[in-house]
Formats: C-alpha cells, sequence, structure tokens
C-alpha cells in the first residue's frame, strides 16, 4: 500500500516528467520548421522553381528512353569498334577465342570501354595502396596512445588538412606535376586517401584494450615492439576492413575525376556525351556500374570475414570457396549465430 | 640465492593511498608462492613491483639479486584477462613471449629463429595445448586463453612467473585445469612463482607457501598446515571481526567475491 505522501511525490514527479515532455515536443517543432524554412528560402536562393523541374521531367523520360536505349556497346573492345559491332552483341562477339579481343584491348592505346574499366578500377587501386602506408604512419603518430597529446594533433591535424580538399580539387593542385590525367589523378586518390584512411585508422587505435599492449611491455619488449604487437594486432583486421571500404570509394572518385580528364570510365562517359553518343554513354554507365558493384561486393565479402567471431575457426580454402557461394553473397548463408 | 627479496617497499600511490605498508619477505627458488587477500589489500601492487610495472616508492626489490628496474624479460607474467592478442593463433600469441630476444626487423617480418619456434611449441606443449597451436585466440575457450598466456610467460624463459588472480574469470573446473598447468610448468622448469588467487580451496591445492595481504601489509606468512579458519577470518575480515568465513554454513572454501568483502585501504567502500 502507498502512503499518502508518496503519492504526492509520485504526483509532483510525473508532472515534472510531463512538462520535460512537453518541452521536447515544442523543440522538436521549432526544429522541423526550421529546417524547412531554409530548403524553402534555399530553393529561391540557388532558383530552384518545382514547378519548372516537374514540367521538364516528361523531356527527361523521353531523353533516357529514347536517347539512352540501346544502351550501344560499340566501344566494348577495339574488335568491335573496327567491325562497328553495335548494341549487347558486341559484348558477346568480345568474348569469342577466349576473350582475345578484351585481351588485345587491354593492350591498344586506344580508347575502349574494357580498357578504360581497367584503368578506373586500376586509378582506385593504386590510390588505395600508394596511401596505406602514409596514412598508417600519420594514422598511428596521431593517435593518443603513440603520441602524447597535444603533439599528437600536429599529425591528426595534417590528416584533418588533407581531407579538407576533396580528390577533384587536389588533381587541379597538382597541375604542376602534370595535367589532369592518369597520373595526376593517382596521386589525387592517393592524397585524399591518405587523410580519410589515416583518421580511421586513429579512431580504431583510441579505442582497442589495454592489457595486450601491457601483456606485450611486460615480456620486456622495446617500445616500437609493443606499439607494432600490441596495439597494431589487435587492429590488423579492421585496418585491413577499413583499407577495403576506402578502395570502393576510391574507385568512385575514380570514376569522377574522369570526367575532368583523368581518363578510364569517367572520361568515355564524358565523351559520349559530348558527342550526343548517348547510347554509348548508357553502356559506360552500365560498366561503372558494374565495376563498382564488383568492387563492393568483392570488398564486402572479406570484409564480412575478417569481421571477428562470423568466421572464427574457417581455413583460407573455405573462405575462397564461399566467395563462390550465391547464398552468401545474397545474405541468406549458414551465418553461424 | 633467493629468486625474491622484498625489503622494507612502500608503495603509494597519489597523495596518501597506500598500496603497500614497509612490506619485507624473501621467496626462495623454486617455491610456488600464493598471494592472499581481499580486493584492494595490495596484491596486484606487490606482483605490478615485481615485474616493474610499477616502481615502488621506498625500499628495494630484488628478483634473482638484482634490483627491479623496468620490464624484464626473465619476469613473466599471467594476467587476470589472459590479454591475448585475440586474432593471432596460440603459436602467435606465445611466440610474443620472445620480442626481447628479437631484432626490430626480425619481429617486424614475423621472423623467429628455430629455436623460438620450438620454445612457443614446447611451452603450448606444457600447457597440453600443442593440437591447438594453429587454433585463433577468439576462438578458445577462457580456459584455453589463458593457458596460452602461461605459454607466453614460459617462452620469455623466466626465472620467476607472476600471476595476478589468473584464474578469477573461469568456472571451477577451468580454474583447477589452469592452475595444474601452472604448477606442472613450475616444476618442469624449477621455476619460482607468485600467484595471486581469491579461490582459497584452490590456493590450498596448489601452494607451496602462502602470504596473507591486509591493508598492504603480509599479516600472514606460512603453509598449508598454518592456514587455518581463524587466519583466513584474519585475512579476510580484519583482527577482532566477526567469524563469518568460520561460521559459514555452506563450507569452507568460498570466499566472497568483491563486492562482499570488506573495504580495503586502497578501495575505500563501505565498512562492514
Amino acid at each position: 500500500m502507498s502512503s499518502p505522501s508518496a503519492d504526492a511525490s509520485v504526483d509532483e514527479k510525473l508532472s515534472v516528467l510531463e512538462r520535460l515532455r512537453k518541452v521536447r515536443y515544442v523543440l522538436y517543432i521549432l526544429l522541423f520548421v526550421a529546417v524547412v524554412g531554409i530548403v524553402y528560402w534555399g530553393l529561391g536562393f540557388v532558383g530552384f522553381q518545382a514547378y519548372v523541374v516537374a514540367d521538364r521531367f516528361p523531356a527527361m523520360w523521353d531523353f533516357i528512353s529514347t536517347g539512352f536505349f540501346p544502351p550501344d556497346f560499340q566501344n566494348f573492345t577495339i574488335y568491335t569498334k573496327d567491325r562497328g559491332i553495335t548494341g549487347l552483341r558486341a559484348i558477346a562477339a568480345s568474348f569469342r577465342d577466349f576473350g582475345q579481343p578484351i585481351i588485345d584491348s587491354f593492350g591498344s592505346s586506344r580508347q575502349s570501354l574494357v580498357k578504360a574499366s581497367l584503368v578506373t578500377l586500376l586509378l582506385g587501386f593504386m590510390g588505395t595502396v600508394l596511401a596505406f602506408p602514409f596514412a598508417l604512419i600519420l594514422g598511428v603518430l596521431g593517435s593518443e596512445r603513440v603520441t602524447p597529446f597535444p603533439f599528437n594533433f600536429i599529425f591528426r591535424g595534417t590528416l584533418s588538412a588533407i581531407r579538407a580538399i576533396p580528390a577533384i580539387v587536389w588533381i587541379f593542385l597538382y597541375i604542376p606535376i602534370g595535367p589532369p590525367g592518369q597520373v595526376t589523378a593517382v596521386l589525387a586518390i592517393a592524397t585524399d586517401g591518405i587523410g580519410n584512411l589515416g583518421r580511421l585508422f586513429t579512431d580504431d587505435l583510441e579505442e582497442i584494450d589495454e592489457g595486450p599492449i601491457e601483456a606485450i611491455r611486460s615480456t620486456g619488449a622495446s617500445s616500437i615492439q609493443t606499439v607494432s604487437f600490441g596495439m597494431l594486432s589487435q587492429v590488423s583486421r579492421s585496418f585491413i576492413a577499413w583499407t577495403l571500404y576506402i578502395l570502393e570509394i576510391n574507385t568512385r572518385i575514380a570514376i569522377s575525376l574522369g570526367v575532368v580528364g583523368a581518363g578510364g570510365l569517367g572520361l568515355m562517359i564524358r565523351n559520349s556525351q559530348d558527342l550526343f553518343e548517348f547510347q554509348q554513354t548508357a553502356a559506360g554507365l552500365i560498366m561503372v556500374f558494374i565495376v563498382v558493384l564488383g568492387i563492393e561486393l568483392i570488398s564486402s565479402r572479406i570484409r564480412a570475414r575478417l569481421r571477428p567471431g562470423e568466421h572464427s575457426g574457417k581455413g583460407f580454402v573455405e573462405a575462397v570457396r564461399d566467395l563462390f557461394n550465391p547464398k552468401k553473397w545474397l545474405g541468406v548463408g549458414d551465418r553461424q549465430p | 640465492m633467493p629468486a625474491i627479496e622484498f625489503e622494507n617497499v612502500t608503495k603509494i600511490y597519489g597523495e596518501d593511498t597506500v598500496a603497500l605498508d614497509d612490506v619485507s619477505f624473501t621467496i626462495p627458488e623454486g617455491e610456488f608462492a600464493i598471494l592472499l587477500g581481499p580486493s584492494g589489500a595490495g596484491k596486484s601492487t606487490m606482483l605490478r613491483v615485481l615485474n616493474g610495472l610499477t616502481e615502488p616508492t621506498e625500499g628495494s626489490v630484488l628478483v634473482g639479486g638484482e634490483e627491479v628496474q623496468g620490464n624484464r624479460s626473465d619476469v613473466g607474467m599471467v594476467f587476470q584477462e589472459h590479454y591475448l592478442i585475440e586474432s593471432k593463433t596460440a603459436f602467435g600469441n606465445a611466440l610474443t613471449g620472445a620480442l626481447s630476444r628479437n631484432g626490430l626487423l626480425r619481429s617486424a617480418l614475423g621472423m623467429h629463429s628455430e629455436r623460438d619456434k620450438r620454445i612457443a611449441l614446447e611451452s603450448l606443449q606444457t600447457v597440453g595445448l600443442l593440437d591447438e597451436a594453429g587454433q585463433r585466440a577468439e576462438s578458445m575457450s577462457g580456459g584455453q586463453k589463458q593457458r596460452v598466456g602461461i605459454a607466453r610467460a614460459l617462452v620469455q624463459e623466466p626465472a620467476l612467473v607472476l600471476a595476478d588472480e589468473p584464474v578469477a574469470s573461469l568456472d571451477p573446473k577451468a580454474a583447477r585445469d589452469v592452475m595444474r598447468y601452472l604448477k606442472k610448468a613450475a616444476t618442469e622448469k624449477d621455476l619460482s612463482t607468485v600467484t595471486s588467487l581469491h579461490q582459497v580451496n584452490i590456493a590450498r591445492e596448489f601452494g607451496d607457501r602462502f602470504l596473507g595481504i591486509r591493508d598492504g601489509e603480509v599479516i600472514f606468512d606460512g603453509d598449508a598446515d598454518d592456514l587455518t579458519m581463524e587466519e583466513m577470518d584474519r585475512i579476510y575480515y580484519g583482527e577482532g571481526a566477526d567469524n563469518e568465513l568460520s561460521s559459514d554454513p555452506t563450507g569452507t572454501d568460498s570466499v566472497p567475491d568483491d563486492n562482499d568483502a570488506p573495504n580495503a585501504a586502497t578501495n575505500g567502500g563501505e565498512q562492514a
């Protein structure tokens, strides 16, 4: 049985909580009104008129449905380009002689979709590989566990400064080294990658357990050994996972840099657009879709394997076999609880 | 020459938190010594001072006749939470015990001498984990991980092994296994060991010598026969306390866990 005084204090508490709840609602409403207000004002500011856009949508649809379809893969390989094989048949034709036309296209100095895809993949890959050691050094030195505060901010600040500038701006900053092209694209992607990857490394290192570090120190290991075995061993797998994630992002960046002249799929898309060859643009977009999705799928499968617990105790052979297991790709596999 | 000499060791944390208060004792070579006492009594500090993770405020600590200065590779340490690198195999974790014998480049490249690899496998064999050498730590049970922790300490080829509550987070069976392997290793390699323990029954089973610590002082020093229930009460509940332990109807060998134990100098908990 509750006493009258208990009832009174419960009532009091209830009214306080109710009041707080009402204040919270008012704040939510104010926040919502502010967001809507800024968007409305912003639309006017940039000259965005919704009814004009809506009026244009049918034209947009006509443009895509008639201009882009069917996609024309004539530029898929040099072979199909020279023989004028168009449409989807170009893909089938490129796989004759065990894909010899594709291999020939890789070696040719002329542009083709398969070579552009390879260039895009390589730009992303090389940029990531070049970024890794610098990100590792700056990331480790940026951690408060390695470099005492506030000196670690020298390295964290460097990473922030690099990150503040996007890759598409870096490629123009590298103009003294060369015009926007494949060489400067690698540098721009790598620079951008150092900033992003280094930051992820630093954050990871801040969260590791003190225990293993103390255990390694207690064996009489040197301080560099303590950092590499006590600290980096704990995060090695998540570092690999983050690097794969940055590889995904860098592949996309390689495409956008291509549009400004760095070569690869981005450049082919822009060229076909400039020539009003929209069916070839569509083919380029499909290649982008395949390349980006392919990298993402492979990377996400590897990262899933790196997550602790999920596949513990499995051997390498099983891991490779998993890559060919469609159930795994679709996420309906025999995942361990 | 004694394995360990504590001479008037005092350790004060911060301004006035006395963890060890003028402690003196010696432990002869090859002895399996066990530290008993409530949480915060100073057991962990004693072990940390012994392997150089903490420096004493006053007094001197000699291991093998030499003053302890910094971490020493000839003092192996087994931690309560094993502190393994989860992504490494049992073998890889054991090999980290050999780091001090390895140059920076060699260890960074994962190159260990044939001898070190052999010692690592032999150590895993000593703790009964030779077959599991290639298994990752993360897929091992708590008891197995702790045995890898012992193997890592053995790979250091130590003269002295310290264990800080090595079985506190294990179930009774796994705890006995771990202690059995620790004792076996100590006997086979003629090691001196100092282990802090909460489980009095396990302590009695394995220890040669017992040091009872309370409020930073050694208040009991003797063998299993000397360790009567009255002495246990004195160690865990202090002088003149009710004989809670000996009047425990459930038996004689369970000691209350951290939350129930009356306070000690360093944790400032509520006095019973």
